[in-house]
């Protein structure tokens, strides 16, 4: 107990914003008073705990996230998150789930029907994602909680060879995102927040798939510092990055506005009859 | 030495020079050991037509000087070598990471080696621009039928030309040795593979061994830098000779004939535009380079077998064969213990074996066809020649129908449609489009002949009046001050062709427009 | 002295001399401005250059140098230089009649007098060096690399082979969770590129059960563990793309798709086989282990690749 505070103490990852710290305060604190939920599923971390905290929502948010789950959720979801025939079950998901899902704005989805949710601004607050993500995790406790993303001490080098062995498959080597089997897509890397980066690798939302065991928490950081500094602030020095698809933009401007515009040179150079 | 020898013998320098000056002796000089004064005039007065259609060749031309240009300086920081090192160079995310000496050194050009980056990315948008302007070349040459006889012989080795460039283009993006041409070349290694008998003796011989091998790198290398250039220099100089000594086509107008080339003289107005031409588009190509990025390799990292990104495209001209890889159905034979496999053997092999034989075959083709074995130095207009125009619109349909293919990932992502629909989209389209656009094109042309009065001529406008009736009336305008430039039947070069100031300004009497030539 | 010179002249008022500008004056001046930015454009990327500005301050100011120059040049060419046309006359290429017959003459009547009689020496000069055309293809094409041999058909996944991952960390049973997905290579060879290159396999994990994906394959995925060959059967990437609700693998470079499910089988795209499949076991230690090598070569056709 002492040692797990003294471990996020020593973390040097500051919170951005007293509320946040409240948040995590007290979901030590709850740990520590109520205990109700099991030990083992609250130290799930892989590798360097220091790197990645797993955050679990304090149970004084569940009632709030009740009402907020029957407001936006339960109609798809069911009225105790086991799921219908239009939604999944939720039971025994993990609070990183719900709170991936809602903080990108995927859910409350916009057309249940739609083969895959696109990103879009979120509906619900980031404290509101969290009261969810309490109440669902009440349901059947599960991990993984919330990864809360330290990448100060984080190998971006590891991350870049990472992404490209493990991420550019479907996201592509620039984070462009691209379409996918059957009307599903890759979405861009683009506006991803750290710990929506972190929960998306360790989750596996939708079709992607969820890297646990062979990623370690110090290997995830690396990824997500790759991700979050070099993948959305690419290096650019060469001029417009002609949205990072490669040679098709690539071809389209050498026709276009290399061989187009010299050929309306040449034009200009030349007699017309 | 007194200074009065000295003077005479200036004086008589200057006496013995003659005319013209130290140019003259000079000439002087150089005629009596080459015999250069009558064919150097002949050049000199070289015509070239003046046609825009006619500056689209200068295009390839002048990229491909520019890439020789580029080429060399890149040479110098490029190690071609796959030998293994560690990065250490200013990009943080690729420091400490295994790379090959080929790698590193594309990535020290790119952000290390001062211009460095301006150059490697003037060096690929001049081979963009290069490949689309042989193929604009093509085309016009193509449509007016410039190919036809005395001229077979050129056509063929500008589309040698146009294969090896397309050639030399892939393996050149396949060196900087980074994730997504490594994928381009494991591709390459496959359709080698898929030839039967002897395919993977070739790819084993070509690759040093089973992929990726440790010798790709510097075999590409030289065939890149030296082989390939010193073929294409070459025959470039045979093209531009064969120019040369068959003189340039012309379209059919006032004063031109089968026995005469009508337009610039070579020096000055020829030269003084292709120069200008020649700085335009190194102009394009290096503004391009500066503003925009191609090819980020540090982005890509270093090809690793396992690794692989999505989106992976190659260039725009490999485009065609990369659709036709995609589109391809499973086809596969197996028997007799021994596997063909037909779904990378027809795109990759065949399928472009048989365009580029259609291509080289075509002036015999037309001949057959057409019964036509005259020699021809007036172009066709295009509309003249309904079916040569349908062919090859049909043709050109075809292979921007398979590069769209070649990007269904990025097609269906854009128009957020699904990947499948669109591949299958594009299975039937490249059947249909270049059938709808042959016939299409076969139509407009039938529909536009007969308007032949007009050619050589220039257009006047036409207006379109609306009486108050709701009437619509339309009436050639009245001849303007610039329609009224005649045109002048065609002349020889003459000799002096400075233009002097004009005389008739300071007395108002002289009409404009008529100069005196200093003589 | 120009009554001396076979070319002709142009009198002095030749409209063909006329430049094809009405204000050739305006034209000069606007022509000085375009070449005045040239070398101002030239100039400015001698001091990025010397400054070392951006690439992009490089390209602009050299870019738009170079441009205005060639504006300026290409103006001065078409604007205040004679219009013409002049016209150049075009005589036919082909030589006399008596000329082609000479050479052909020549042609024929020295090389019968040299070849055809001496059908011996001919036939002797015509084998040598036919025959070093031959034997030149030998160092040619032979020292370029070794013979295929059964390369092709060759993996280092053996009995037992241990999996790891790109660093070389074994797979235990519990590493990984249902809809995880991990490349993973033999024991000893996960930093050899070559090798890699033919081994690389991607492991799933589908489920916690065993998995059959096809009849007679009963054991080889064990705790929902099915391991595929990472080479696409099409063209040889890497079939890094694991969709895990549809269940397929895809490949990125041409989108042939893999059921995971039934062995592999292509669902769409050009890939004309499965995939190959590895079989595993868990070892007494829990770590995941190859049961033995593939079953057929992995990666794209050839023409040696036996049916079965």
């Amino acid at each position: 107990m002492i040692s797990r505070l003294r471990r996020i103490l020593s973390s040097r990852f500051l919170l951005p914003g007293a509320v946040v710290f409240g948040v995590a305060l007290g979901g030590v604190l709850a740990f520590g008073v109520g205990g109700a939920q099991g030990a083992g599923q609250r130290e799930t971390t892989y590798g360097h705990p220091s790197t990645i905290i797993y955050f679990y929502p304090p149970d004084s948010y569940i009632p709030a996230g009740q009402a907020l789950f029957g407001t936006f959720c339960s109609s798809c979801h069911g009225p105790k998150a086991e799921g219908t025939s239009r939604a999944p079950n939720l039971v025994g998901v993990g609070p990183a789930t719900v709170d991936f899902w809602v903080t990108t704005g995927r859910m409350p989805a916009e057309n249940p029907n739609a083969i895959q949710a696109p990103r879009k601004p979120a509906k619900l607050s980031d404290q509101e994602a969290l009261e969810i993500a309490a109440y669902v995790n009440s349901l059947g406790p599960a991990r993984p909680g919330i990864p809360r993303v330290n990448v100060k001490d984080a190998n971006v080098a590891v991350g870049a060879d990472l992404f490209s062995l493990n991420c550019a498959a479907c996201h592509t080597i620039t984070g462009a995102g691209d379409e996918l089997a059957f009307g599903t897509a890759a979405p861009s890397l683009r506006a991803a927040t750290p710990t929506q980066v972190a929960a998306a690798i360790r989750t596996g939302p939708g079709n992607m798939p969820r890297f646990t065991g062979n990623l370690s928490d110090a290997q995830v950081a690396d990824i997500v510092a790759y991700v979050t500094k070099y993948v959305q602030h690419p290096t650019n020095p060469g001029g417009f990055a002609l949205g990072g698809v490669g040679p098709v933009a690539e071809g389209f401007v050498a026709l276009l506005f290399g061989v187009g515009l010299l050929a309306l040179v040449g034009y200009w150079i030349g007699e017309r009859s | 030495m007194s200074s009065t020898t000295d003077t005479r013998t200036r004086r008589q320098v200057r006496a013995a020079r003659g005319r013209y000056g130290r140019v003259g002796q000079i000439i002087d000089e150089l005629d009596d050991r080459l015999g250069l004064a009558k064919g150097g005039r002949a050049f000199l007065d070289k015509i070239f037509p003046d046609h825009w259609s006619f500056m689209l060749g200068e295009i390839a031309l002048y990229s491909f000087i520019v890439l020789v240009a580029t080429g060399v300086f890149l040479t110098l920081y490029y190690v071609p070598s796959q030998a293994e090192t560690i990065y250490h160079g200013t990009y943080a995310p690729l420091r400490g990471q295994r790379v090959t000496a080929a790698y590193a050194s594309t990535v020290d050009i790119s952000l290390d080696v001062r211009a460095g980056l301006l150059v490697r990315q003037m060096h690929h948008w001049a081979a963009d621009i290069f490949l689309g302007a042989i193929v604009i070349h093509m085309a016009r040459i193509f449509f007016t039928g410039a190919f036809r006889k005395p001229r077979e012989l050129n056509w063929t080795i500008g589309l040698t030309l146009l294969v090896l460039s397309l050639a030399n283009g892939f393996i050149g993006y396949s060196l900087p040795d980074d994730l997504i041409s490594g994928t381009g070349i494991r591709i390459l290694y496959s359709i080698v593979l898929s030839i039967p008998f002897v395919g993977s003796y070739l790819a084993f011989w070509i690759f040093g061994g089973n992929f990726p091998g440790n010798e790709i790198i510097v075999r590409l290398f030289i065939v890149h830098v030296l082989i390939l250039p010193v073929i294409i220099g070459g025959l470039i100089g045979a093209h531009l000779f064969l120019l040369v000594r068959q003189k340039h086509t012309q379209f059919p107008g006032k004063g031109k004939a089968e026995d005469n080339v009508v337009g610039s003289p070579m020096y000055p107005t020829f030269m003084a535009k292709t120069t200008g031409y020649l700085f335009m588009i190194t102009a394009v190509i290096t503004v391009l380079g500066g503003i925009a990025q191609i090819n980020p390799i540090w982005q890509f990292g270093q090809y690793q077998a396992p690794k692989i990104s999505y989106a992976v495209q190659p260039d725009w001209y490999m485009g065609w064969l990369d659709g036709a890889l995609r589109i391809m159905p499973s086809w596969e034979f197996t028997g007799w213990g021994h596997t063909i496999p037909f779904v990378v053997l027809l795109p990759a092999v065949i399928f472009p074996g048989m365009i580029f034989t259609l291509c080289y075959a075509w002036p015999a083709i037309e001949r057959r066809f057409t019964g036509d074995s005259d020699i021809h130095h007036l172009l066709d207009r295009p509309r003249d020649r309904p079916k040569r125009t349908a062919a090859g619109a049909a043709m050109i349909a075809l292979m921007f129908t398979l590069l769209g293919a070649s990007a269904t990932d990025v097609l269906a992502n854009f128009f957020q449609i699904s990947l499948n629909e669109v591949l299958w989209t594009f299975r039937v389209l490249v059947f249909v489009v270049p059938i709808v656009v042959g016939l299409f094109t076969w139509r407009i042309c039938i529909e536009m002949q007969g308007g032949g009065a007009s050619i050589g001529k220039r257009k006047r406008a036409v207006l379109m009046t609306r009486s108050a009736s709701g009437e619509y009336r339309t009436v050639d305008t009245e001849p303007q001050p610039d329609d009224e430039h005649e045109e002048l039947p065609p002349i020889p070069v003459p000799m002096h062709i400075e233009v002097g100031a004009p005389i008739g300004r300071e007395d108002g009497q002289q009409p404009s427009g008529v100069r005196t030539v200093q003589r | 002295m120009e009554e001396d010179l076979p070319l002709p002249a142009a009198s002095l008022d030749d409209p063909h001399l006329r430049e094809s500008v009405r204000n050739p004056e305006g034209a000069e001046r606007a022509i000085a401005v375009l070449l005045a930015l040239g070398v101002l454009g030239v100039g400015l990327f001698g001091v990025a250059y010397v400054q070392n500005w951006k690439p992009w301050t490089l390209g602009l100011s050299l870019g738009l140098g170079l441009f205005f120059l060639g504006f300026g040049v290409t103006a001065w060419g078409k604007y205040l230089m004679p219009q013409g046309p002049f016209s150049e006359a075009r005589h036919a290429l082909r030589s006399a009649r008596a000329e082609r017959e000479a050479i052909s003459a020549a042609l024929v009547e020295r090389t019968g007098v040299v070849v055809r009689r001496r059908r011996v020496l001919v036939g002797l000069l015509a084998s040598g060096l036919g025959i070093f055309g031959i034997v030149a293809l030998f160092p040619l094409l032979r020292s370029l690399g070794p013979l295929p041999g059964l390369t092709l058909t060759k993996t280092n996944w053996r009995r037992g082979s241990l999996l790891v991952d790109s660093t070389g960390r074994a797979i235990h049973r519990e590493a990984i969770e249902p809809g995880g997905i991990v490349t993973v290579f033999p024991a000893g060879f996960e930093h050899d590129d070559q090798a890699a290159a033919v081994d690389q396999v991607v492991l799933i994990r589908v489920q916690l059960t065993d998995l059959v994906t096809e009849p007679g394959r009963s054991s080889w995925a064990p705790e929902g563990y099915v391991a595929y060959s990472k080479l696409c059967t099409h063209a040889g990437c890497p079939v890094g793309l694991y969709e895990k609700q549809l269940r397929l693998l895809v490949c990125p470079c041409h989108q042939s798709m893999f059921n995971i499910d039934d062995g592999a089988v292509p669902q769409f795209g050009p890939a004309p086989r499965p995939l190959p499949q590895l079989p595993l076991f868990v070892d007494h230690s829990g770590f995941l282990r190859a049961q033995s090598g593939f079953d057929q070569p992995v990666g794209p056709g050839y023409y040696e690749r036996t049916t079965s």
